[in-house]
């Protein structure tokens, strides 16, 4: 349990694509983490796709914001502040809310579109990336409070994510070109993370490109790889299953592509502050069970790493 | 003169200014909606009211008895009220009687794409005017004395040319510089564009005369703290901090700085150089005494002792002087742009990215590095240096400044040009946006850059640097736009070409002086073209940067014209003051008091004895706060007294 | 040789119109063409995308392929033009409305139709579509399905008729159209091409030869 007792303990979880239908590991251990923390995530049910800022606002805004602001209204029913773990999602739902609470003829125009479905946007939940939640309101001193594993001698790369903090107006950072609030969180688990050349930069999946041009959005993965590769670090630390999928499958795909091997466990960041908290690696999804399927991530086993640092594993 | 009993009979004319304003009113209309106003008797257009011909139209029926009042329908009062002033008295009425309707700034240039609503407003305008033209009353303008002294605030190469025009005319001037020494930035600089002759060399002779003038008093490390008073009788406050070094008894020998242990970045050298906490800020320092700066000593007086002259007192106070001055000049100058909240430039983090006032201390032959630049890294001279423009300036980025700060381009050519003499062999870049060479020998200056000395033009502005962990190189992204391509560029050295700002103190003199500052920070001139040098504070005058940005040669002239325009006052003896200052009526003040506190240049004064509450007419700006805090009425405020306001309220709004 | 009138640049500001739609778009004409937004482009250093020539495009005129090629996909939205543009040009969100004006004119790229599809189905962008991932997620002793639209079937109707009344369907049914349209065009080209191509090799050999 956390020690400020005036945070907000209930949000609705919005799950989105990627972390629930291909890298449910990021949903399973976000959930687990957060109850230690004391911090209940509820269902939000009936959710769909945020919808993704770069593709589906790049071909209709105005069915991008229909959606996302529908998305919405389901937390204003339960009266719960939303929770996200994509920074993706977190750009679509955390902008439309800015635009239709900003912008009334938007908001008019959106929901005339919303009450064919029974729907009002009333602009009264906040749109919260779990990093946030972690870093503002529980705080890494709290969490290196809970951790009784900690992962010490581990060199982390840390991946921010564009969309978590750009644009800047509407972040809850504000305008800074070389942040640590992510690094700090991950140091609280006892890890390191390391500086990297163009630390900042996108991983390339953003933006359609990773669908639509592959070769493009495989080469900015590589360049990256390739930096975190000089630094010397033993694993991949994000807060974004789109990242996370671009980091994870991305190192078979560069490799198929550009012949060049890399072989980083990718860990969402609830992994990792689970592992440091002392639950159980298979929960986590860190150590594959009996029952996982073949052909389903992670695709650079995370297993070895865990090994590694965990005592009597 | 006319007398005002008399029933008002207006003349209205109404000027087409060109086609600024007939170019969106229609002004026949206009002339034949004016005749048919209350009390207008006469209602004429012409093209240019303010040409002899306009003023002679007024004139003519005036002196024909046809009109005694003048309502003007044209341009700002800002612009022209005092030439249609003139005018008036000229022919021989009360120049008060007098109103002037801007049509031009409030309408046609404003609602230039609304023609139709134009004309109405136009119509309200004027209306209002000869409501309020009917209640004027005729005013006696006032004289008062202009002491023959002058303050000029701080001394920099615009100050100290202040201070010595007017010294050598013989006025008492009082110079006050913040710093311990005077020279301001100009003192820094190694040569000057585009002549390349040495600043310290043009600049110390300067310093020097200024330091021996006998009609100028140098109060050095001193600031202005207080400012009451109007035109010609400023009774002025100035602070000087403590030494903490006796400065008659000082002889500036340097051997307490010799014993000093104490050691600390010099501002002078822009941190570049180290010097002792009891330090001289350079050699050529005017006045050449030590100082102790209070925030490093450790007071081991080791000084103390070495002191032959026992100079020394570290129970040296700060020191109110207070003094009277006819009229006061700002020359506060500028601060360099800190482009260290910039990350993407790395400033601060990586030791091979300098400022361009950096640059000019390495260049200099008294500099950190006596005139042979560096890399500060590891002390190199640099293969190939990057400039970067535009740091600071002409962006909307938070911190920054949106306007262009005028000596950047040229500088950074400077540079580029005598590290390439130094080391002809060097590689040297200049990242731009625009190259603004627009001074007497600029361009000229520009091309020989390019073609003679080699330097590289790149037209991109530097998107962001990082740097090789190998060398300490630095490593240059940007696009060159005009080859449409993203380079990466990697240098020795990066020179960031910072702007000038405001400097951060500029608010406090703002306030002090009652002078407005612009929204850059800058102060305001009274108009932009016509009255570049004067405030809207009759006395006060600014020149140099503290204005806004500008070079030395526009510098200097800047400070010769204030120089000229408050000596012109000082040498007539007297000045006019506008008599729109606020007026008691005394059987019906309970002496509340409330407009004693109110009023914002303490023009109201108590007399408890006498119970008896004045207003002091010159120190009265017309501002109008007592006038409407009075809930007694009892007082009014000339030429905007109640009943001419409400006349124009009551016409603008036709259902009351 | 080409003709150097065909190389003249037509001046259109048609373009500016439909992007300023949006107000918010407007601060782009404030663009001074510093280049700091391609300087720092991650894509600009690897693909063909120049930000600064984009928004120039869109400020005097597109070239005739703008909207056509892969230009203006190959921005990964990133946003680090947004943040560092000196003049607070809105430049991510101008490619972005210009990728919604090139869609609305049936450009889209196939890939980003089959997404859309998967979107109108389902209400998910990357929805579950094989059993293999409700088993992942049961290994993770998770529910097979989240309880996203996948649980609701009502949601997913409520995605739809949303989906329906902005016409989003019929912009994708329109993008495929269009897409079968130049494929059609390309194929019909395609034996002239190889004509020209052949013509051209000939060419190419004689002048070798001599
Ligand atoms: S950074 Fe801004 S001003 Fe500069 S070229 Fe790009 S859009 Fe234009
Ligand atoms: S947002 Fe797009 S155009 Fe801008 S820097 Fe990122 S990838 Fe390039």
């Amino acid at each position: 349990m956390t020690e400020s007792s005036d945070i907000t303990r209930d949000y609705d979880l919005y799950l989105g694509c990627v972390a629930p239908n291909r890298y449910p590991m990021i949903e399973a251990s976000t959930v687990q983490v957060f109850k230690k923390l004391g911090i209940n995530l509820h269902d939000m049910k009936g959710a769909s796709c945020c919808p993704a800022p770069g593709v589906f606002r790049s071909f209709d805004i105005p069915t991008w914001r229909a959606i996302a602001s529908r998305n919405i209204t389901i937390a204003e029913q339960d009266r719960r502040d939303i929770a996200v773990m994509c920074n993706g999602c977190f750009g679509t739902l955390l902008e439309a809310n800015h635009l239709m609470n900003s912008h009334p003829d938007q908001r008019t125009e959106t929901n005339a579109i919303l009450e064919k479905v029974g729907r009002q946007f009333e602009g009264t939940v906040k749109v919260r990336h779990i990093i946030d939640i972690l870093y503002n309101d529980v705080g890494p001193k709290a969490i290196s409070d809970m951790v009784i594993q900690p992962l010490r001698g581990v060199k982390a790369a840390v991946h921010y994510g564009c969309h978590l903090l750009k644009p800047s107006e509407t972040r809850p950072w504000g305008k800074d070109e070389n942040p640590t609030f992510f690094d700090d969180i991950v140091e609280a688990s006892g890890a390191e993370s390391i500086d990297y050349k163009d630390k900042f930069m996108c991983c390339g999946a953003g933006g359609g490109v990773r669908a639509a041009i592959k070769d493009v959005s495989m080469d900015f993965t590589r360049e990256k790889l390739s930096n975190m590769k000089d630094a010397g670090v033993d694993i991949i630390v994000d807060c974004c299953p789109f990242c996370h999928l671009q980091f994870d499958l991305g190192q078979v795909e560069v490799k198929a592509m550009f012949g060049e091997e890399y072989r980083f466990p990718v860990i969402y960041i609830s992994q990792l502050l689970g592992l440091a908290m002392g639950i159980s690696p298979y929960d986590l999804g860190l150590i594959a069970t009996k029952d996982k399927p073949p052909g389903t991530p992670p695709f650079i086993p995370t297993e070895p790493f865990v090994k590694k640092v965990v005592e009597g594993m | 003169m006319v007398n005002s009993d008399e029933e008002p009979r207006i003349g209205v004319y109404i000027c087409d200014c060109g086609v600024n304003i007939a170019g969106v009113l229609d002004n026949d209309e206009l002339r034949e909606y004016a005749a048919t106003l209350p009390n207008v008797v006469k209602s004429e257009r012409y093209k240019f009211m303010c040409s002899e011909i306009g003023q002679k139209l007024i004139q003519e029926d005036i002196e024909n008895g046809e009109i005694n009042r003048v309502v003007v329908a044209a341009c700002s009062p800002r612009m022209h009220e005092n030439t249609f002033r003139k005018a008036t008295r000229e022919a021989g009425l009360n120049e008060f009687l007098f109103e002037q309707a801007n049509i031009r700034e409030h309408d046609s240039w404003v609602h230039m794409r609304q023609q139709d609503d134009a004309q109405s407003i136009a119509q309200d305008i004027v209306r209002m005017a000869v409501a309020k033209a009917s209640k004027l009353e005729p005013l006696e303008v006032m004289k008062v004395e202009v002491k023959p002294s002058a303050l000029v605030i701080g001394a920099g190469i615009a100050g100290i040319n202040v201070a010595k025009d007017l010294g050598d005319q013989g006025f008492d001037v009082t110079l006050v510089e913040k710093t311990p020494t005077i020279g301001g930035h100009m003192a820094q600089l190694d040569k000057t564009f585009p002549t390349m002759d040495c600043s310290a060399c043009i600049i110390t002779p300067e310093m020097v005369e200024v330091g021996n003038h006998p009609n100028i008093n140098i109060l050095n490390y001193a600031e202005v703290t207080k400012v009451d008073g109007f035109v010609g009788n400023f009774k002025v406050e100035i602070t000087k901090k403590p030494h903490y070094v006796d400065q008659e008894a000082c002889t500036g020998c340097g051997g307490c700085s010799d014993v000093c242990p104490v050691i600390t970045g010099n501002e002078f050298d822009e941190g570049m150089k180290e010097r002792k906490a009891i330090y001289l800020p350079f050699p050529q320092a005017v006045p050449n005494k030590f100082t102790i700066d209070m925030d490093h000593c450790i007071k081991c007086e080791l000084c103390k002792d070495e002191c032959e002259p026992d100079a020394i007192n570290f129970d040296d106070k700060p020191k109110k002087i207070e003094k009277e001055f006819g009229t006061i000049i700002v020359t506060t100058g500028y601060k360099a742009f800190d482009p260290s909240d910039y990350t993407p430039y790395g400033f601060g983090r990586f030791p091979n990215v300098i400022t361009g006032l950096q640059m000019e201390r390495e260049l200099s032959s008294f500099g950190p590095t006596v005139g042979k630049p560096v890399r500060p890294s590891d002390g190199k001279a640099p293969h190939s240096i990057a400039f970067f423009q535009c740091v600071g300036s002409r962006s909307f980025q938070p911190g920054m400044n949106n306007y262009c700060s005028r000596v950047c381009c040229m500088y950074a050519m400077k540079q580029a040009r005598q590290y390439k003499e130094k080391h002809p062999e060097a590689e040297i870049y200049i990242l731009y946006m625009d190259i603004r060479a627009f001074g007497k020998g600029y361009e000229e200056f520009y091309e020989i850059a390019a073609r003679e000395y080699g330097i590289n033009f790149i037209r991109g502005r530097a998107a962001e640097v990082f740097e090789n962990p190998e060398n300490n190189n630095i490593i240059i992204r940007a696009e060159d736009t005009l080859l449409k391509r993203p380079i990466e560029l990697e240098v020795d050295m990066v020179v960031l070409s910072v702007g000038l700002e405001a400097q951060e103190d500029a608010t406090v003199i703002s306030r002090l002086l009652n002078v407005s500052q612009t929204a850059d920070g800058f102060f305001m001139e009274a108009h932009p073209k016509l009255r570049p040098i004067d405030t809207l504070s009759d006395g006060i005058f600014v020149a140099g940067v503290a204005q806004g940005p500008k070079d030395i040669p526009d510098t200097v002239a800047q400070a010769k014209g204030a120089a000229s325009g408050a000596a012109s006052l000082m040498a007539q003896g007297e000045v006019e003051i506008e008599p729109y200052f606020s007026v008691i009526n005394n059987a019906l003040c309970s002496s509340c008091l409330s407009c004693v506190d109110l009023c914002p240049y303490t023009a109201i004064s108590y007399d408890k004895l006498a119970n008896l509450v004045t207003i002091n007419k010159a120190l009265c700006k017309g501002c109008g706060t007592c006038t409407a805090a009075c809930p007694c009425n009892a007082i009014t405020q000339n030429h905007f007294k109640v009943s001419q306001i409400m006349a124009m309220i009551d016409t603008a709004i036709p259902t009351r | 040789m080409v003709l150097i009138k065909e190389q003249i640049k037509k001046i259109d500001k048609s373009i500016v119109e439909e992007v300023v739609e949006d107000e918010l778009l407007e601060r782009f004409k404030s663009c001074y063409q510093c280049g700091t937004c391609t300087g720092g482009c991650p894509s600009g250093r690897r693909a063909a995308i120049r930000t600064r020539d984009v928004i120039r495009q869109a400020l005097v005129g597109l070239d005739d392929d703008l909207l056509s090629s892969d230009l203006l996909w190959l921005c990964s939205t990133c946003y680090t033009c947004y943040e560092r543009c000196p003049r607070d040009v809105p430049t991510t969100d101008i490619i972005i409305k210009l990728r919604n004006i090139a869609s609305h004119r049936g450009l889209m790229k196939g890939p980003h139709l089959a997404v859309s599809k998967m979107l109108i189905e389902t209400g998910h962008g990357v929805p579950i579509n094989d059993e293999k991932w409700s088993n992942l997620r049961k290994s993770l002793k998770l529910t097979p399905l989240p309880p996203t639209v996948h649980s609701f079937p009502e949601a997913v109707k409520e995605v739809q008729t949303i989906i329906k009344e902005l016409k989003f369907d019929e912009l994708i049914a329109y993008g495929e159209e269009v897409k079968k349209k130049l494929a059609e065009e390309e194929k019909k080209r395609a034996p002239e091409r190889i004509e020209e191509l052949e013509a051209e090799l000939k060419q190419l050999k004689e002048e070798a030869g001599k």
